[in-house]
């Protein structure tokens, strides 16, 4: 190809490239921008309701307005058991400033009878919900334990962590950007 | 079939694919090093102090940028999570260090590049994988039959048409005979990626949107191809090896028919002769 030829084309390409650019600006769907529940970075975060061992009831979608950190654990799971200290510590700086930790227990494939035994003997102080059918494993697309969501105040999943353990600066890190999310 | 494959690449295990696509990629890559001119060893070195850079400077990085969070917890700063990692931070450590190598062992860096090229190209299919594994890099919801159920929606495959653009583009680089410019292989290879990537993220599901409802994407790809065209320009071809005269060329009067070498080596001599015959005697 002529060097003359050449640079016509390489126009062309860029030129072609601006066009495809302003074609596809701003379509319905460009963005999910929390618009459909799912979980995954920039989507809603499923809504849930589920009971702690005492009884007491707990729903996502009420909690709107907190960063709330989702951690799915099971008791059997060593980067589960080895991740709790840190959290526990981070949730008792945070709490007042509006961080909500709501531990789920994937209890469906785990020993209900040592789940308060685990909580007493970690000290945890955060409210722990019990997944007893895996309904919430199946909309958080479990597919290794542990996993982390962090929600924003708007209820938009800000990070998702799968594995563990997580270290304190990427909790701390993490934490901190939720907290800083804007209400709406 | 692509949910087996996600349970069983599910994130972190994505990880595998970028590691397998990278061993292919530099094997592949020293293969191409002798047409370069680069020594494969060197190769090897010089990805290596690279990629040491990129993953300790990607943490480091990360780390400048919270300071607080780390100081509160340093040993987090040797943590196992991937995630405390600024990428472009990696770049830019990765590619100073790539250069002093490259000054201090007296390797020109746009060969380099060149005999890297397979391990970019090869290393692009590897991230397209791991895109499809871990559900990154979504395209936007869609009504065409080969749209894939991800996120509650039927959406464009943009990760698999990432894997095909990445595929079709090695191969083309592959097939492609030995340049004379030094640095049009990484060329080629950065304007054939930003290309598909400008065409590809028009589709995406979760672009960031700049400007009045740009795609971010679509720019900086868009700015990535214009450089690698505009570069691909100012290419000169690899200079000659200088030829060695040996034979002395003496200044001979301009003979009316072309001389060959002997009879102008000998008009020379009959030159010097007169020249000494003419020359007046120093006076004692």
């Amino acid at each position: 190809m002529q060097p003359i030829q050449r640079r016509i084309l390489s126009v062309l390409i860029l030129l072609a490239g601006l066009a495809w650019i302003f074609l596809r600006a701003d379509k319905i769907g460009a963005s999910t921008a929390g618009r459909i529940p799912a979980p995954q970075k920039g989507f809603l975060a499923p809504e849930f309701t589920l009971a702690t061992p005492k009884g007491e009831k707990i729903t996502l979608s009420e909690l709107k307005g907190k960063a709330v950190l989702v951690n799915i654990w099971a008791t059997w799971c060593g980067p589960c058991r080895e991740e709790m200290p840190t959290i526990e510590k981070v949730y008792r700086e945070y709490k007042d400033q509006g961080l909500v930790v709501l531990g789920v227990n994937s209890t469906y494939q785990d020993n209900q009878v040592g789940i308060v035994p685990f909580l007493e003997a970690y000290n945890i102080t955060f409210p722990v919900v019990l997944d007893e059918t895996g309904d919430v494993a199946r909309k958080y697309d479990l597919r290794s334990l542990p996993s982390s969501f962090f929600i924003n105040r708007d209820g938009t999943i800000n990070e998702v962590v799968i594995g563990g353990p997580m270290s304190e600066a990427l909790l701390r890190t993490r934490i901190e950007e939720i907290l800083n999310s804007p209400s709406n | 079939m692509l949910t087996l494959f996600r349970n069983i690449f599910a994130a972190p295990r994505d990880l595998i694919l970028i590691l397998a696509a990278a061993w292919l990629g530099l094997t592949l890559s020293e293969k191409r090093a002798a047409r370069h001119g680069v020594d494969s060893n060197e190769l090897n070195n010089l990805l290596f102090a690279a990629l040491l850079a990129y993953i300790i400077g990607g943490r480091l990085f990360y780390a400048a940028e919270h300071l607080n969070a780390f100081v509160k917890s340093p040993l987090s700063l040797v943590s196992i999570n991937i995630t405390l990692f600024d990428m472009w931070g990696a770049l830019a450590a990765a590619i100073i260090t790539g250069f002093v190598y490259c000054q201090r062992r007296r390797l020109s860096p746009l060969p380099a590049l060149d005999a890297l090229t397979p391990f970019f190209a090869t290393l692009a299919i590897g991230i397209g994988f791991s895109h499809l594994a871990t559900g990154a890099a979504f395209g936007q919801e869609t009504t065409l039959p080969w749209g894939i159920n991800l996120w509650s929606a039927t959406r464009h495959p943009t990760q698999i048409y990432e894997i095909i653009a990445s595929i079709l583009t090695l191969g083309w680089l592959w097939s492609r005979k030995a340049e004379s410019k030094p640095g049009s292989d990484f060329l080629l290879f950065a304007a054939l990626t930003s290309a598909s990537q400008l065409f590809i993220a028009g589709f995406r599901g979760d672009s960031a949107l700049v400007f009045g409802g740009l795609r971010a994407e679509q720019i900086a790809a868009w700015i990535v191809l214009l450089v690698s065209l505009a570069g691909m320009e100012f290419l000169k071809p690899k200079e000659a090896e200088p030829m060695v005269i040996s034979e002395r060329i003496y200044s001979v009067p301009k003979p009316s028919a072309k001389p060959t070498a002997r009879k102008s080596a000998s008009a020379a001599n009959k030159v010097r002769r007169r020249v000494a015959k003419n020359k007046p005697r120093r006076s004692k």
